[in-house]
């Protein structure tokens, strides 16, 4: 595809943005003013219900399926550049479980990491980042694609077991409140949380674009891309790094968010044809946080009905097209 | 070009030695020998992957361990084995990835690195490719978008780790002739490793003998000739 036509498609994904978020904060089961919007940014006045309701819920929740999109996706596309495999992502190697694992901990057995206010980010940042290099370590050591999946799995299956070992010693409070955690939701940030998650959103996504050249380059494998200058072991770890961040930042606020990691960047790849990973961000960043919007858009406006765990939907549409991709890929 | 001064390789126990051996700029050199012999354990020698365990390699006058990743890598040049091709990744872009070493931190293309690919992929009658991507094209047309990849990276010396492995014949015979003829025309040295023995003795490619654990350099020899040294093993 021409670089032309590549840049039409970011700017009309761009232009597409700001109707899927406006889609995503009018179609919340109460119908809200414009006038409420603006004041709850601008002028708030914490007495006024509607304002709260905005302030509270619908702004950071909007964001959040951003942020969870966009971050998700670039975390996936760079794992699946590192392991040079389609199939891998934050939910498949076990970087969510990793992360999941601490956070248990850490919400039901009373052992706290972290004393501070985001504490929680710290932790599964850890969980994140821990399980991200038992995976690096385990990739080096495996020749096919399929069982690095497979250890992912197993991966994912040993936290699990120590999760509902914890959980079976855990009080009914704290139980509750991980178990929703666990399903997934973009309703748990504040408005004041925010900046912090935004801040560091940004700049993950600053420093992938600082990544560009090695990314391109590990296309071929970290031999070649080695005895092409590049700097392998730096560039392991800041992406390890990177992808840690975000996916410990999302799963810390949002609960696991299953396939949208795995799924986007493949998606991304095939609209935009092209291994060139400047437009592949833009792609991913773009795509992802579109994706989301619009899956927590369906679910907000089924709530009357049918309330959809986020990490449920997002599995119904993940999964199969999990098979579709190993189909299609895999011989 | 480049020298073998004395030296010995292998992991933990020697697999070969060489006494002084010297090759030239201009000229192909295939490294002929069975397998397990040690070929590919002397190509990542040269590429600094696994340290030399006596002796010392110069290249340019320069010894291999004085040198740093990256003037390293602007002065050998690696193509391994096999490319497979990848989805989306077009014939092109894979050339240009050549050119990381003399390209800035976000490995932006200039005028310059367009001009140099251009013509080596003219040189290498490849030019129709440049817009179809890599897991699209035949083998042939794939090892010659792998040797100009090696080329563009502008490098006095080529290593290429059996680049006819996978070819037919004919298309053997016309990678070996290119690679004869690009490193008269550029003046590099290409080492590559090969099981083609008649089509090297064919196309007379000095040959870089490794058997009985001795690494030696042969300006001609017959078919016979190289048996009769292989079968010492």
């Amino acid at each position: 595809m021409k670089d032309r036509s590549l840049r039409l498609i970011i700017i009309c994904l761009l232009g597409l943005l700001p109707i899927a978020m406006y889609v995503h904060l009018m179609s919340g089961q109460i119908e809200l003013s414009y006038s409420s919007y603006w004041k709850a940014i601008f002028d708030f006045n914490n007495k006024d219900t509607y304002q709260v309701l905005i302030r509270e819920f619908r702004i950071p929740r909007m964001m959040m399926a951003l942020v969870a999109g966009a971050g998700l996706s670039l975390a996936g596309m760079l794992m699946q550049t590192l392991f040079k495999n389609p199939l891998a992502g934050p939910y498949v190697l076990g970087i969510n479980s990793g992360a999941s694992l601490l956070i248990a901990v850490s919400m039901m057995t009373g052992i706290q990491l972290f004393q501070s206010n985001f504490g929680l980010i710290g932790t599964a940042l850890i969980g994140a980042m821990g399980a991200g290099f038992l995976m690096m370590f385990v990739a080096q050591r495996l020749k096919s694609q399929i069982s690095l999946l497979l250890v992912g799995l197993m991966f994912g299956s040993f936290t699990a077991a120590l999760v509902s070992m914890i959980e079976s010693k855990a009080g009914a409070e704290s139980l509750k409140s991980f178990t929703m955690w666990s399903m997934g939701s973009l309703q748990q940030v504040t408005f004041e949380q925010l900046p912090i998650i935004l801040t560091l959103f940004i700049l993950s996504i600053a420093s992938v674009f600082l990544l560009v050249k090695p990314l391109n380059v590990l296309v071929l494998g970290e031999k070649s891309a080695s005895m092409l200058g590049i700097h392998i072991q730096r560039t392991r770890f800041l992406i390890l790094g990177i992808t840690a961040l975000l996916a410990g930042l999302i799963t810390a606020f949002c609960g696991p968010i299953a396939f949208v990691g795995m799924a986007i960047p493949n998606l991304t790849r095939m609209l935009f044809r092209t291994s060139n990973h400047a437009a592949l961000i833009w792609g991913n960043v773009l795509i992802g946080g579109l994706f989301l919007l619009g899956i927590d858009s369906i679910i907000q406006l089924l709530e009357g009905q049918l309330s959809i765990p986020l990490n449920a939907f997002t599995s119904l549409i993940g999964a199969p097209f999990v098979v579709f991709l190993l189909m299609r890929k895999i011989k | 070009m480049i020298q073998f001064e004395h030296i010995a390789i292998g992991y933990s126990d020697v697999l070969l030695r060489s006494a002084f051996i010297e090759l030239e700029a201009g000229k192909v050199y295939a490294l002929i020998g069975r397998n397990g012999i040690g070929k590919s354990t002397l190509l990542q020698s040269l590429t600094g992957i696994v340290p030399l365990k006596e002796g010392t390699i110069r290249l340019l006058n320069d010894s291999l361990e004085s040198l740093s990743r990256l003037e390293l890598v602007k002065r050998i040049a690696v193509v391994e084995s096999r490319f497979e091709g990848l989805e989306y990744l077009k014939v092109k872009d894979y050339i240009a990835l050549g050119r990381t070493p003399h390209t800035d931190a976000f490995g932006n293309l200039k005028q310059q690195d367009l001009a140099v690919i251009h013509e080596i992929a003219g040189a290498l009658g490849i030019l129709a490719l440049m817009d179809k991507f890599t897991d699209q094209i035949s083998d042939g047309e794939r090892q010659l978008c792998a040797v100009a990849r090696a080329f563009v990276q502008e490098t006095p010396m080529i290593i290429l780790d059996e680049p006819t492995a996978f070819l037919d014949y004919l298309n053997r015979k016309k990678l070996l002739t290119i690679l004869v003829e690009l490193a008269r025309d550029q003046q590099k040295c290409i080492l590559l490793s090969t099981h083609d023995l008649e089509l090297c003795i064919q196309e007379k490619v000095p040959m870089l003998l490794a058997s009985s654990g001795k690494l030696s350099l042969h300006e001609q020899l017959t078919l016979d000739e190289v048996l009769n040294e292989m079968s010492k093993y």
